[in-house]
């Protein structure tokens, strides 16, 4: 009996501190933003600068983040070039998501440089993170 | 004089016969549309064996069947054919000499056909009874060869109906029909034969098994899980490789180009079709080093052996469908085709090559969906 219980408390802690540091990592990254100046994060302006379209002078193309991740973030994306399905952003629907540190850090990076032409200031990446949590 | 309807052709010559004019039928059938490969594989087999049955039974089986009783020497081939021209003409109950070295020319050319279609298949595809014994290079001979072979056998096959029709008119009497039947109108002395009914049976349970085991695969297959007849080798995989690339595109395995477009590809990677890859130096370094390793030089894939030949030395395409061989593959799909919901674009290797992420291409391994 004794050993079950052990056995039950290892297994629930395990499974508390998985899920606190699945839930930390957008946190994480944000606090390490705030540690570069950051802060405070906002939804409205994530989701403001999420919708608004950048030109992109060589194409000639508008380009936002919905061009690629679609209007509706519970649904799948397609990349604007290769057609490639991209899976739901909203954590809704998609556990997967802003559960990964060095992932994050990745696209807002990329992303932000295909999407505005420049890398995303901390706070913007916040902001953007801020908007995605509530999703 | 007195004509008799007399067993000519025992049920086992005649069973060859038919079914090997079925297997040679679907073999040619089969042969242009690489999608059908297993198909025509299937076919050449069926020819190959019922050829060696043949070769058994021109010892072994009835009376005329026996090769020893029409190997006619040429100047009698000569004699007979000087005769068509004239009148009295002799008439012959099994084979005559023209027909018997029709015979043996098509016995023999259909086993180079069969032995050069295992060879190719070898080679080409690595696949079957020589898999892995014959390299690409060497097959591209034996491709050639069985072509040759092949538009031979439909010449000689040609020559033989036409000898057919010819003497059954000559003679007023139906050899196709005699096939099938076995039997011929006969005048005076001929020799007994039989039908052979037990290996007749042993024939077609033989064949019936070999088809219902070759083309089972054929027949339970459904729309979601096709049948894929041939399995390609398995490649060198990277996993960083199939999460870096498969991000936005089909992860295009090395083998689909050169190494110096990979290269190329990878000096260039802040300007990746638009896209800056931002990859950091390990990253960078563990791809280069996988996809240099792994190019199209390796031949390790029918593809990859055709696009390394394909390419010119002068040239570092970075797309693989700039490449002439993707080109060629690839010209006789329409552009509505392209257009269709289930495809979108020329990247979306996957959405008709069912082993598009092991990057195997396997011929039979593709279907374009509606």
């Amino acid at each position: 009996m004794k050993k079950f219980f052990l056995m039950m408390t290892t297994v629930v802690c395990g499974l508390i501190i998985n899920l606190s540091a699945n839930a930390g990592s957008v946190e994480s990254l944000q606090s390490d933003y705030q540690v570069q100046g950051a802060g405070p994060f906002s939804a409205a302006a994530g989701e403001t600068m999420w919708q608004k379209e950048y030109l992109d002078e060589k194409s000639g193309k508008q380009r936002s983040c919905q061009t690629c991740h679609g209007k509706d973030l519970t649904r799948s994306g397609k990349h604007a070039r290769t057609g490639k399905v991209i899976e739901p952003l909203a954590r809704s629907v998609n556990s997967e998501r802003l559960t990964e540190v060095k992932f994050m850090k990745k696209w807002l990076k990329r992303n932000c440089k295909w999407t505005v032409g420049r890398e995303c200031s901390a706070q913007e990446k916040g902001d953007f993170l801020e908007y995605l949590k509530g999703q | 004089m007195q004509l008799k309807k007399t067993m000519v052709w025992d049920l086992p010559t005649r069973l060859f016969h038919w079914v090997l004019v079925l297997a040679f039928a679907l073999a040619w059938a089969t042969y242009k549309d690489s999608r059908h490969l297993g198909l025509h594989t299937i076919a050449g087999y069926t020819f190959f064996g019922l050829l060696m049955f043949r070769l058994v039974w021109g010892v072994v089986g009835s009376h005329y069947a026996r090769f020893r009783e029409f190997s006619y020497a040429p100047k009698e081939v000569l004699a007979y054919l000087r005769s068509l021209l004239g009148s009295g003409i002799k008439h012959y109950i099994g084979h005559n000499p023209a027909g018997a070295w029709a015979i043996f020319v098509l016995i023999t050319f259909g086993l180079l056909l069969s032995v050069s279609g295992v060879i190719v298949l070898g080679g080409e595809e690595q696949q079957g009874l020589l898999a892995g014994k014959i390299s690409f290079d060497q097959s591209a001979l034996f491709r050639t060869l069985h072509e040759l072979i092949a538009w031979t056998m439909v010449g000689l096959v040609a020559v033989h109906v036409t000898g057919i029709i010819v003497e059954s008119l000559l003679h007023r009497e139906n050899l196709i029909g005699s096939m099938f039947r076995g039997t011929k109108w006969v005048s005076g002395e001929s020799a007994n034969v039989t039908s052979h009914r037990l290996v007749a049976s042993v024939l077609t349970v033989s064949f019936l098994t070999w088809s219902a085991v070759s083309l089972n695969g054929y027949i339970s297959a459904t729309e979601a899980q096709p049948y894929q007849p041939f399995k390609g080798p398995v490649l060198a995989m990277n996993e960083l490789w199939n999460e870096e690339c498969g991000a936005c595109h089909l992860a295009f395995h090395p083998n689909l180009l050169p190494a110096r477009s990979w290269q190329r590809l990878f000096e260039q990677q802040a300007d990746h079709f638009q896209e800056d890859l931002m990859l950091d130096e390990a990253t960078f370094n563990e791809l280069t080093n996988y996809a240099l390793m792994n190019s199209a030089e390796e031949k390790k894939t029918e593809a990859a052996w055709k696009i390394d030949r394909t390419v010119k030395k002068s040239e570092t395409p970075l797309q693989i469908t700039a490449l002439v061989y993707w080109k060629d593959k690839h010209s006789d799909i329409a552009d509505e085709t392209w257009q269709r919901e289930k495809i979108q674009s020329k990247t979306n290797c996957g959405a008709c090559h069912y082993d598009a992420e092991l990057s195997t291409f396997q011929d039979s391994a593709m279907r374009i969906p509606k």
